[in-house]
């Protein structure tokens, strides 16, 4: 009875997957044979909607194949995908939400060479996803960092707008204006990451982190420690004594100014939206730089960040390989980065097309600068891929805690670091 | 010797035994509240008063900031009553979440786990307190040598395992995972070490077996460490947020923790307000719990029942 | 008002009561009871020994491989026990790791043992007191470390100002200095923890015989005399839990330091639970977190060990 019963429902899969096929065979060969689902690891999926955009758009061409969203916490997210490609149960498609980690699941042989996969011309972060020149992923999002300001305090101090000319000296000169000019909201806010000092650090003087070599970091650290000495930002022992956030910050008008990455673009539109942040006016201008060869709207400003971007399970079933790398075709394709403007999102690929589709959402700046600040930059990856950037990195914010508090002073700390790299960590 | 049998005796009485952990001790003051004078007293309460305003700061701040609106909560100086009161916090965290579905499925693993790890620690509490066998020892320091290993470290390997067994993503694995710990043992059998072994030896002479030892002598006598250990699993399990992260993945088996973690981590950005909403009314039950359990923590409980 | 059994009888070992059994019969009598012990243990030792046990021999045998969690382990011998031998940050954490538990340890046993004696009395609103003192222990670890930053803050924190009043002129950093940013944890984990140890003293609390008390104040012992003479006696073995389990604890210390400081500021409240977890989910060398995991286990259980042969020889 039971036997009989698994040979029917074998038969009935058997047609079903016959029928299917035929139904697809026509329209193109390098379609997958029979309907396919993939899974797809994602987080926040109510407020990050890009991995549902894609699976819909992706969907609607391949109507053959079903896009699956597995949700993960935002904040473990590399633990539990770590967790479920060990214990065999990993997505087919790895969003690679940290490049950090890029190597880990390389060196584990947890993702599939997927050199074959043409990528348009342009597109930002590819190289995040290279191994001994082989291509293991590819970008989808890139965003970069921006100095956020507001216009309305700029106004009211009686401050000249950013203009896309200044180094880092024009901006510690506005934030002292601000403040004075301001009498309470402060010039600038500065987040409590490494990266807000060090990204730059790194990006701007061209410096590799794996070098173990920290002597750079110097002047960038004694500005930063000026700044917050003179009272023109909120020192970081009361920031982290308070829990500050920078969208508060910013949102509520407590700082003028605010280096932090295009990903915030959406956060603060909807949180005016929503009236969590305050109702006023803003815009987007390059990150100051170094010196003036690089200032200018036409100049290209150097600024950092890291590519989203989608990898394929090693483990995946062989069936399923071909789809899978149409959909990273898709997601690194100028279809997708349309979509992905659409959504307030800084796609890999940008164009002047882009660029007016991700202006044109309500809410956004309308000035050029911000437009050229959003889409003009030589962005250097925040993470090189390598296996020792974590522990670089972690050396590298022990340092940052230690300046930034006041409890060491720059150059022993760079010396520390530097020690500690070459003990721990190893230099090639 | 025939004095303790005489209070076995009593001891063996039907309903007696059930007598000994409900019925409330003599009215009595205590060995040292006695001495004290008005004044010393009024002393000693304004000391706890302070104390316990020291002891619930931190909590009435995160109540008071569940009052507040989101980019208000962290600010200079501390704020530690909002100018207006936002209650549709609550009314936000209860009706766009599954709070409900969360406490539910929290409470089932809760009690749960505590009955399990009560029942088989205090079993397995008794062989390594009273019965004496080789190896037992080492067996008992391999127990205490497992709660020494971070979980971090072996939670990989536990993770396969039980996703190898396919309980991982449902109830099961919380509770396997919880159920059985080591800690629930060590603590039961510190604590029959300190209940009198003459005890025992009459109910044996009685002609009570080892199981009947365990049911009917050292059970009804360590009502306060099960009641300690009670309260200890059920708070550590309602609060735990790492177990349930890695292996509960399906949004109908959500615990509390995980819940509104998720559920603020969901927003564009943490929402603290409306998770401190969502705190404030997970830590109502365990309060409830804990008021209706620390009853038992009254003194001579134990040895009330020796005294015929 | 019969048994004044003396503490010391009272927590006598078993077999001391016992009567000696005739010699041909003892073997039998033994294997007997070993089958019977193993029946009391055998429920747990299921789910323990599978869940538990396997799991943490399974680590321990990845302590001597290069472990990448993927299913690569390549057997290295000891050289992740050489390579912890020669790592600053392995120092470091090792160093702060004794350093937090030589303070937390007996503060925080001190202070639970207060607590858990001031309110075992007979208090009007003892039940509220109580629950007051287990609060922090269930109180989000986010909004304590939230308010503690606030608490510990150089310039405007509260503690600050009260230094400042009474006359000490250079208060502490606290979190912002690497000297005193450990005793700032301590005082929050001594803070938090306290509740916790104290609901396990006030069951070992109940254990004390009235009788004893009673006896004591005839024979005119002061509160002092009667806490030293009978109350601790009585209370050793769930004394020898406590700090046991403090001590375990304190080794593994791990969420608080985490949210409050992240290790910082630099290294200076790094502990060995933190560098395992950087080594494992950060860092993607697990079999060295492993061996990282190892020494602190070894650690734990020869302090435990220590404390196992104290306590014996104290009860007898």
């Amino acid at each position: 009875m039971k036997r009989k019963l698994a040979v029917v429902v074998g038969l009935a899969v058997v047609a079903s997957l016959s029928l299917a096929a035929c139904s697809s065979g026509d329209s193109a060969t390098t379609e997958p044979s029979g309907p396919v689902t993939l899974s797809l690891s994602g987080w926040s999926l109510d407020t990050t909607p890009e991995f549902q955009v894609l699976a819909d758009a992706f969907h609607e061409q391949n109507d053959d194949v079903t896009i699956e969203l597995k949700e993960y916490d935002p904040a473990e997210y590399n633990t539990l995908v770590t967790a479920d490609l060990a214990a065999g149960s990993g997505p087919d498609i790895i969003t690679q939400k940290e490049v950090k980690y890029v190597t880990t699941f390389q060196e584990g042989g947890q993702l599939l060479d997927v050199s074959d996969i043409e990528l348009p011309e342009g597109i930002g972060g590819a190289s995040s996803y290279e191994v001994d020149g082989v291509q293991y992923g590819v970008p989808y999002r890139q965003d970069s960092w921006v100095l956020f300001y507001n216009k309305a305090l700029f106004d009211q101090a009686g401050v000249a707008y950013p203009d896309g000319t200044w180094t880092w000296d024009d901006y510690d000169a506005a934030a002292a204006d601000l403040t004075a000019g301001l009498g309470g909201a402060k010039g600038s806010y500065m987040h409590r990451w490494q990266s807000v000092v060090q990204g730059f650090a790194n990006a701007q003087t061209g410096a590799d982190i794996l070098d173990g070599d920290y002597g750079y970091l110097e002047d960038y650290y004694d500005r930063v420690l000026s700044l917050q000495d003179s009272g023109a930002q909120v020192d970081f022992n009361t920031s982290s004594a308070n829990s500050l956030t920078y969208q508060g910050e910013f949102g509520k008008q407590n700082a003028a100014m605010l280096p932090m990455g295009t990903w915030f673009t959406a956060t603060l539109i909807s949180q005016q939206a929503s009236g969590e942040a305050d109702d006023f006016e803003w815009g987007m201008a390059p990150i100051p730089q170094l010196d003036s060869s690089t200032t200018g709207t036409d100049e290209t400003p150097v600024t950092f960040g890291d590519p989203t971007g989608f990898s394929i399970n090693a483990n995946i079933d062989d069936e399923k390989v071909a789809a899978a790398k149409e959909f990273l075709t898709f997601a690194a394709s100028e279809e997708a980065a349309q979509l992905l403007a659409g959504i307030g999102i800084t796609p890999a690929l940008t164009n002047d097309a882009v660029v007016e589709t991700y202006f044109a959402v309500d809410g956004a700046p309308t000035d050029e600068l911000s437009a050229f600040a959003w889409s003009t930059h030589d962005t250097f990856p925040e993470n090189p891929t390598s296996n020792k950037t974590a522990a670089v990195q972690g050396i590298l914010g022990d340092l940052h805690t230690a300046v930034m508090s006041g409890s060491v002073d720059v150059k022993t700390a760079i010396a520390e670091a530097e020690d500690r790299v070459a003990n721990e960590v190893g230099t090639d | 010797m025939s004095n303790l049998t005489e209070a076995m005796v009593t001891i063996e009485r039907p309903g007696g035994l059930r007598k000994l952990g409900s019925s409330a001790p003599r009215p009595r003051r205590a060995a040292g509240a006695s001495k004290l004078r008005p004044a010393g007293r009024i002393l000693m309460y304004v000391l706890l008063a302070i104390a316990a305003i020291g002891l619930l700061a931190p909590f009435f701040w995160m109540v008071m900031s569940s009052l507040k609106t989101a980019n208000e909560v962290f600010s200079v100086p501390i704020v530690w009553i909002p100018e207006t009161f936002v209650w549709q916090n609550y009314v936000d965290i209860w009706t766009e979440s599954n709070m409900l579905t969360w406490i539910r499925n929290t409470l089932f693993l809760a009690v749960s786990v505590t009955f399990l790890q009560v029942l088989t620690g205090s079993f397995a509490a008794y062989g390594f307190a009273r019965m004496r066998f080789p190896g037992r020892d080492v067996l008992f320091l391999v127990y205490v040598g497992t709660i020494a290993v971070p979980w971090q470290s072996y939670m990989i390997p536990q993770f396969i395992l039980l996703s190898d067994l396919k309980v991982s993503n449902t109830f099961w694995s919380i509770i396997l995972l919880q159920a059985f710990g080591a800690f629930g043992v060590f603590l039961m059998k510190q604590y029959y070490e300190t209940i009198p072994e003459e005890l025992s030896e009459a109910a044996r002479l009685d002609g009570l077996s080892e199981y009947g030892i365990w049911r009917r002598i050292m059970l009804p006598l360590s009502i306060p460490a099960i009641a300690s250990l009670s309260l200890l699993t059920f708070v550590n399990t309602w609060n735990d947020y790492l177990g349930p992260l890695i292996y509960l993945r399906d949004p109908d088996l959500w615990t509390i923790q995980l819940g509104l973690k998720s559920f603020v981590s969901n927003l564009y950005d943490t929402n603290y307000a409306l998770l401190f909403a969502g705190l404030t009314i997970s830590v109502i039950p365990i309060a409830i719990i804990f008021l209706l359990g620390q009853k038992y923590f009254v003194e001579g409980i134990a040895t009330s029942g020796m005294k015929g | 008002m019969t048994t004044t059994a003396a503490p010391e009888t009272g927590i006598a070992t078993p077999a001391a009561s016992a009567a000696p059994p005739p010699r041909r019969r003892r073997s039998a009598l033994r294997r007997r009871n070993a089958l019977i012990g193993w029946s009391f243990i055998l429920p747990n030792f299921l789910g323990f020994g599978f869940l538990t046990l396997v799991p943490v021999l399974i680590l321990f045998y990845m302590a001597f491989t290069n472990w990448n969690v993927f299913g690569k382990a390549d057997w290295v011998g000891i050289a992740n026990f050489q390579r912890l031998l020669g790592d600053g940050s392995f120092h470091t954490a090792f160093w702060n790791t004794l350093y937090y538990s030589a303070l937390h340890i007996p503060l925080t046993i001190a202070v639970s043992l207060g607590l858990a004696l001031l309110l075992n009395q007979k208090l009007r609103g003892v039940a509220f007191f109580r629950t007051a003192a287990f609060f922090p222990y269930i109180t989000s670890i986010v909004a304590i470390a939230v308010v503690w930053n606030l608490l510990f803050s150089p310039d405007y924190g509260p503690i600050n100002e009260v230094l400042r009043a009474i006359g000490i002129e250079n208060p502490p950093g606290w979190l912002t200095s690497q000297e005193w940013a450990m005793p700032a944890v301590v005082i929050v984990s001594t803070w938090r923890d306290m509740g916790y140890y104290m609901i396990l003293l006030l069951a070992g609390l109940q254990t004390v015989p009235r009788e004893l008390y009673e006896a004591a104040r005839v024979d005119g012992a002061n509160a002092w005399q009667r806490f030293v003479n009978v109350t601790l006696p009585c209370l050793r073995p769930t004394m020898f839990f406590v700090t046991v389990m403090l001590t375990i604890n304190s080794f593994k210390v791990f969420d608080l330091i985490l949210v409050m400081t992240d290790g910082g500021p630099g290294q200076a409240t790094l502990v060995l639970s933190q560098f395992i977890y950087r080594k494992g989910f950060e860092e993607s060398q697990f079999g060295y977190a492993s061996s990282a995991a190892v020494v602190l286990f070894l650690l734990c259980i020869v302090v435990t060990i220590i404390q196992f042969f104290w306590n014996k020889r104290r009860s007898v």
